[in-house]
């Protein structure tokens, strides 16, 4: 899996949880969007984590600035035994 | 769970958004699919996209406690509102209850809320000795605890008058301490147990219990709990248990105005038992304990009953002659339900929304006190298209499923205790009393005497008449006649002077049992005709009979007659009192298919000893 895929994968997810439409680039962040607040947040990542069968460890998401990073520790965690 | 079509008609601006936001909402069990339809909701607000049913009067809602209420304040605020009880929202600070409890001059006061959601802090209900410390020490800290959460409650309510729903504590899921767990109350295992339930046992009325514990339980220990969210954001449980804790509170707070159901209308082909018994037969039909299928259709039949022991209204609504679908609760031997505890019964070919809807002005109840339960989806739907009112539950292709279908649907769950309601349960734990000294008393009559019976014998009076009519128009097991008479009928009685009829008060220590036995002589000549003598089935073997009798003969002897005359005519109920007469001294005279007939004569009569005491009897000064 790349990175565009996940992103690709990441962007399904968007759609359902926003309700404007959002396009996702590795450069945008929660700032850029609107609805992205902390309490969608909690729902956005509960979400990822059930679509890509991941778990990630505390505190990492946080440290994630943009998509891209973020896209990249799901990766980490997906190749991860 | 697909979102597509819900988006589209929000984005529409179209009204259905509403109802369709409703039906999603019932069936979300993720945590991310109900968040979602409250962003839904929020955005619908945002559009003035209006909810024709929406109710302009908000509850106000304080939540607080020893957690992060971000995201469960918004579940629950999207509950409440979907439920028809829309919330106006405070929340307290993270971890800050105490002080915004006892603090007289916190915003949460200002806010002036009708209702206090708490969530103790669980860090806070653990023994902080040693798990070898006295049982006392340990006890007494437990009690702090108890004590703790009981006052903040009390203080809120002091001040606000709201009612307070206040968690308990979930239990750990941990092996931690393996079997020495259970040895201790120094555990977090045992004493949180004995925390949660000596908060239970000990909430005022104003006080609810949002059972964490429960809920927990419920889902499974492991699922309830996730210690990450915990530390990135000081989440109370995992996502998955907060929709439930959520779902909880919205449920707790929409019966604090909301009466539980009152009538459960049951389907009786494959929903009472198996099969079709018109077709199959009584023999055919799949109940009771011979094969797997037909004990689950009795042990369905066993929790319908124990609704009714509740005091759930029971009534049937069958598509059937009236005498076919009767049939197996007069004669099939492994029916728990019988004729006598359905209050109506409707077997017939109209549709049963009509049925229904006619059940209502029957048992003078609204149509919303009515749950209507089939195993047939059309059936189902005819009710809810018709009968809109009525709550329906279709009932799944398993048998085994139908208790847990029945024991999770919510509808009958007792509420906060009236007065009405103390009144049944002092008089279900009297009954409990009274059986538990049965069981301490070894012989019979020590146990009579130990229950200071008292009773009251009386001539037929006007404001008994209802009373009496009534329970001779009902009884039938020990009714050694069966004759009915109607509340005229009765007062016919009480002024013809060649009837004497009395009737039978009798109270314990435990409690009153009220009217319990009715009695009428009719004089023919120098014998007195027992016309009717019934007794209620409560009060078998405790003296009643022997003290009838007596007064029976003192009143035919204070009418000038020598002998008494009694007669048994059997129904299929009163088997129970074939022999009663012969029992009770009297002579067989005359027997044949359809009657027996006695005799007592009344100068070898003397007057049998029990140990009741007979504090007035009938006729007195007369």
């Amino acid at each position: 899996m790349t990175q565009a895929e996940v992103i690709a994968q990441l962007q399904t997810i968007f759609d359902t949880v926003f309700l404007e439409p959002v396009v996702l680039t590795p450069a945008i962040s929660a700032k850029d969007v609107p609805e992205w607040d902390s309490l969608t947040h909690i729902s956005l990542m509960v979400a990822v984590e059930k679509s890509f069968g991941v778990r990630f460890r505390v505190g990492e998401v946080e440290n994630t600035k943009n998509v891209g990073e973020f896209a990249d520790l799901i990766l980490k965690r997906k190749l991860e035994p | 769970m697909d979102f597509g079509e819900i988006k589209q008609l929000l984005l529409a601006n179209d009204p259905a958004f509403w109802a369709r936001l409703k039906t999603q909402t019932k069936s979300a069990r993720d945590f991310e699919e109900l968040f979602l339809l409250s962003s839904l909701r929020k955005k619908a607000h945002a559009r003035k996209l209006e909810n024709p049913s929406a109710q302009a009067k908000r509850i106000r809602l304080a939540i607080l406690g020893g957690y992060s209420l971000y995201p469960l304040h918004e579940l629950i605020e999207h509950l409440c509102e979907v439920d028809g009880s829309p919330v106006e929202l405070w929340q307290g600070d993270y971890d800050n209850y105490i002080s915004e409890i006892m603090d007289d001059d916190s915003e949460l006061y200002t806010f002036a809320p009708h209702v206090v959601f708490i969530l103790p802090a669980e860090r806070r209900c653990t023994y902080t000795g040693h798990l070898t410390d006295t049982r006392e020490l340990q006890q007494a800290e437990a009690q702090r605890v108890v004590d703790g959460v009981l006052d903040l409650a009390r203080k809120v309510n002091e001040k606000t008058r709201a009612e307070v729903i206040t968690t308990n504590f979930m239990l750990p899921a941990r092996h931690d301490l393996g079997a020495f767990r259970s040895r201790t109350l120094g555990s977090d295992w045992s004493f949180r147990k004995w925390v949660n339930l000596e908060l239970g046992l000990n909430a005022p009325s104003f006080l609810h219990i949002c059972d964490w514990e429960f809920l927990a339980n419920r889902l499974g220990g492991l699922a309830a709990r996730d210690e990450r969210s915990w530390f990135e954001s000081k989440q109370p449980c995992s996502s998955t248990l907060l929709v439930e804790l959520a779902r909880e509170v919205a449920q707790l707070i929409f019966s604090l105005k909301c009466a539980p159901k009152k009538v459960l209308v049951l389907d009786l082909d494959n929903t009472l038992w198996g099969g079709v018994v018109a077709d199959d037969g009584l023999e055919g039909i799949e109940l009771g304990d011979t094969s797997p299928r037909g004990e689950a259709f009795k042990a369905f039949q066993k929790y319908i009953a124990s609704l009714k022991q509740r005091g759930v209204l029971l009534a049937v609504c069958s598509k059937n002659d009236l005498d076919k679908a009767q049939e197996p609760f007069q004669k099939h031997p492994e029916m728990v339900l019988r004729l006598d505890d359905i209050v109506s019964f409707k077997a017939n070919w109209e549709p049963k929304s009509e049925n229904i809807r006619a059940m209502a002005p029957e048992l003078n109840l609204g149509l919303d006190s009515f749950v209507f339960v089939d195993d047939n989806p059309a059936e189902i739907e005819i009710v809810r298209q018709f009968v809109p009112e009525v709550t329906t539950i279709l009932l799944g292709a398993d048998p085994s499923d139908y208790v847990a279908q029945l024991a999770d649907c919510r509808l009958f769950e007792p509420r906060s205790i009236t007065s009405e309601d103390a009144e049944r349960t002092s008089q279900y734990r009297s009954d409990a009393q009274r059986k538990a000294l049965e069981a301490t008393v070894t012989d019979m009559a020590s146990y009579l005497e130990s229950l200071q019976m008292e009773s009251v014998m009386s001539e037929f009076v006007p404001v008994d008449v209802p009373r009496l009519s009534q329970l001779i128009n009902k009884s039938n097991q020990f009714n050694l006649t069966t004759h009915r008479r109607s509340e005229a009928e009765v007062i016919a009685v009480m002024n013809d002077k060649n009837f004497a009829g009395f009737s039978v008060r009798l109270k314990d220590r435990f409690g009153d049992h009220g009217l319990i036995s009715i009695v009428i002589g009719e004089k023919v000549g120098d014998t007195m005709k027992i016309d009717t003598w019934l007794m209620s089935c409560r009060v078998l073997k405790r003296g009643v009979e022997e003290e009838v009798l007596n007064e029976l003969v003192r009143l035919a002897k204070w009418k000038n007659c020598s002998r008494l005359a009694g007669v048994y005519l059997p129904t299929p109920k009163n088997e129970m009192v074939r022999d009663f007469y012969g029992k009770m001294g009297f002579t067989l005279t005359a027997e044949s298919e359809t009657k027996r007939e006695f005799e007592l004569r009344l100068e070898h009569f003397s007057p049998r000893e029990t140990k009741i005491k007979i504090v007035r009897q009938a006729y007195a000064g007369q």
